[in-house]
């Protein structure tokens, strides 16, 4: 592939369109029939009916949650691609989902989410940090793809064990039965409150992240060279680390494991902003928001009421896209 | 000795006479709807255990009158340590451990799923010929006709009103089960019968919106603790759309198994219409 010259006016100028797009198509895909003109009409003339009903307190959350989970997986897989330098990073793949899935589990079915607001997000966010400890022990200073890849694989099977012998030990009824929303992540029937949840942590992550883009540019050129052009290379990955953990643990906690979303994404951007990481960043949030909407709407259309779950169509696009980067890196793996 | 010997012989033939007077003696049951029924129905002597569903107070009516039967947890192993003579199970939840348990040569016998009113005439009555008290159970269905035909007599002046049902993962009650026959015979319409939907289905919270049903029926009964399925049911929108209509919240209890206690469900239905 070669690079283009990067053009940012061009890529926004389609991607926010493409996004606005997408929310309005979220928006008007749902069971019911409503129209979108009649309930704007009803809620600015300040009347509670069925139309409001449905799109401020069911669709709307649910697409702004697609979107931001959207954005927060593909700013999170650009950043950790930066920051390991390998492009086979992904929070799903390297088991940080999985991590965070673990700690929203724990603080989830055993009664101390009720405890505060931030509990849920904060335990996500604690599961997500052990994963990326663990995978900065097990990886080091190895860019190998290899490594990366069988760290992740026994990360993501740890965290899989231990989610499933959370939940059988939990006291819900249902609990067992959750552990596929767990693994394959949904938006559905998710509400307001979810949102509420989420976003602070998310919006703080994005934020870390987006800060830490020239940090990143210099990291290409390698550790020594970063620190030469005067970042403080273990704050600089502290601050990324956090800001990745803080916005994939939020998403995680509300809405399950949303599989290779933030690896896809950036792979689809980089020739368009010149293979430059800090350029990547805000790009692929406004991708990853978009692919993560029409995922949603694919959920909907493809299945009435048995909810299928996100994971489902973002594993079966983004699964065969991961095979085919590890068919084009096999010489690396040599 | 010889004394002991014939009060020993003497006891067994009185046990012998009694067995043949009154049925199997040490009754198994292994699941909810059996346990009430047994309780109902059969002489506490002739349970040797019950489910541990049984004294789970928001599922089970009689969770109070299981006292010191002993309770087991519907695994095959813990069924053959009672030796039973009889084991109750229903048709659908218990279809391996029922299948395991005679090919073990004991005598198990399923109820089959209850999906009217109607229906628990039969059940009682063929609990009633498996345990050897069939004249209790045409007692209590008896009696449930008796009040039932009371409730719709008192009840008959007030106007219909339309009702959906919500459970825990979003799903609700269409045609064809006992919880639809409960809202027919208390006056209601099952708004989600009328859609076409039969048996336990999910349901869309926007569909349930759109269908503006007077009457919600929403079970809150297992919402502690937390879990995704309870979310449904605490769903924000749900809170808003019930300021504006009524809510019933007939305990799940009251509702779940097919026996006499569905008379009771009807009865805190009819009159909250």
């Amino acid at each position: 592939m070669t690079a283009l010259k990067p053009r940012p006016a061009v890529l926004y100028a389609v991607l926010l369109p493409l996004l606005l797009l997408a929310l309005l198509l979220a928006l008007q895909v749902g069971p019911v029939d409503i129209s979108l003109a009649k309930a704007w009409r009803d809620w600015t003339g300040g009347q509670t009916t069925i139309e409001t009903l449905i799109l401020f307190e069911l669709r709307l959350p649910r697409a702004l949650l697609a979107l931001a989970i959207g954005a927060t997986l593909g700013l999170a897989g650009a950043s950790l691609q930066g920051l390991l330098r390998n492009p086979l990073a992904e929070p799903g793949i390297i088991g940080v989902s999985n991590g965070a899935a673990l700690g929203a589990v724990i603080v989830f079915y055993y009664g101390l989410a009720g405890l505060a607001w931030f509990v849920l997000p904060l335990g996500g966010l604690l599961g997500a940090m052990i994963s990326v400890a663990v995978i900065f022990m097990l990886i080091g200073r190895s860019r190998s793809i290899v490594t990366l890849i069988l760290a992740g694989i026994a990360i993501n099977a740890i965290g899989g064990a231990l989610i499933a012998l959370a939940l059988n030990f939990a006291d819900s009824p249902y609990a067992m039965q959750e552990i596929v929303f767990w693994l394959l992540g949904s938006v559905a029937n998710r509400s307001v409150n979810e949102l509420y949840i989420a976003l602070p942590f998310m919006v703080a992550g994005w934020l870390l992240m987006l800060y830490c883009g020239r940090f990143l540019n210099a990291l290409t050129l390698g550790e020594e060279t970063a620190a030469s052009m005067g970042f403080d290379v273990a704050r600089m990955r502290l601050l990324l680390v956090i800001g990745v953990t803080a916005s994939v643990g939020a998403a995680v906690s509300v809405a399950g494991n949303i599989g290779f979303v933030g690896l896809v994404v950036p792979h689809l951007l980089r020739p368009f902003v010149a293979f430059e990481p800090r350029r990547l960043l805000p790009a692929s949030m406004a991708a990853g928001a978009i692919l993560l909407l029409v995922a949603d709407i694919a959920v909907q259309l493809l299945s009435e009421t048995r909810e299928m779950k996100l994971g489902v169509i973002t594993s079966l696009v983004g699964a065969p896209f991961f095979l085919f980067l590890i068919l084009k890196s096999r010489n690396m793996l040599q | 000795m010889r004394f002991f010997t014939y009060i020993s012989a003497l006891l067994a033939v009185c046990a012998a006479a009694n067995a043949a007077a009154a049925g199997p003696q040490r009754i198994v049951s292994i699941g909810l709807c059996t346990d009430q029924l047994l309780l109902l129905i059969a002489e506490r002597e002739q349970i040797a255990s019950l489910s541990n569903w049984a004294v789970n107070a928001d599922m089970s009516y009689l969770a109070g009158e299981v006292g010191e039967i002993p309770l087991n947890d519907a695994s095959v192993e813990a069924v053959v340590a009672y030796q039973p003579d009889l084991v109750l199970a229903s048709t659908f939840a218990a279809w391996d451990t029922a299948r395991l348990l005679r090919r073990l040569g004991y005598e198990v016998r399923q109820i089959p799923p209850v999906g009217s009113i109607a229906d628990i005439y039969d059940l009682l009555r063929q609990v009633g010929d498996w345990t050897g008290n069939a004249a209790r159970a045409a007692s209590l269905a008896a009696e449930m006709r008796r009040r039932l035909a009371d409730i719709e007599r008192r009840y008959a002046a007030r106007p219909e009103k339309t009702v959906i049902a919500y459970a825990p993962n979003g799903f609700t009650v269409g045609g064809g089960t006992l919880e639809n026959d409960v809202f027919e015979h208390a006056g209601y319409r099952n708004l989600a019968a009328e859609m076409g939907i039969e048996g336990f289905q999910p349901i869309a919270l926007e569909t349930l919106l759109a269908a503006e049903p007077d009457v919600l029926q929403i079970d809150r009964d297992l919402s502690r603790p937390d879990s995704l399925a309870t979310a449904y049911v605490g769903h924000p929108v749900l809170e808003r759309v019930s300021e504006q209509r009524e809510q019933l919240d007939i305990p799940l209890r009251l509702r779940i198994c097919g026996g006499p206690m569905i008379v009771e469900a009807v009865e805190a239905m009819a009159r909250r219409r």
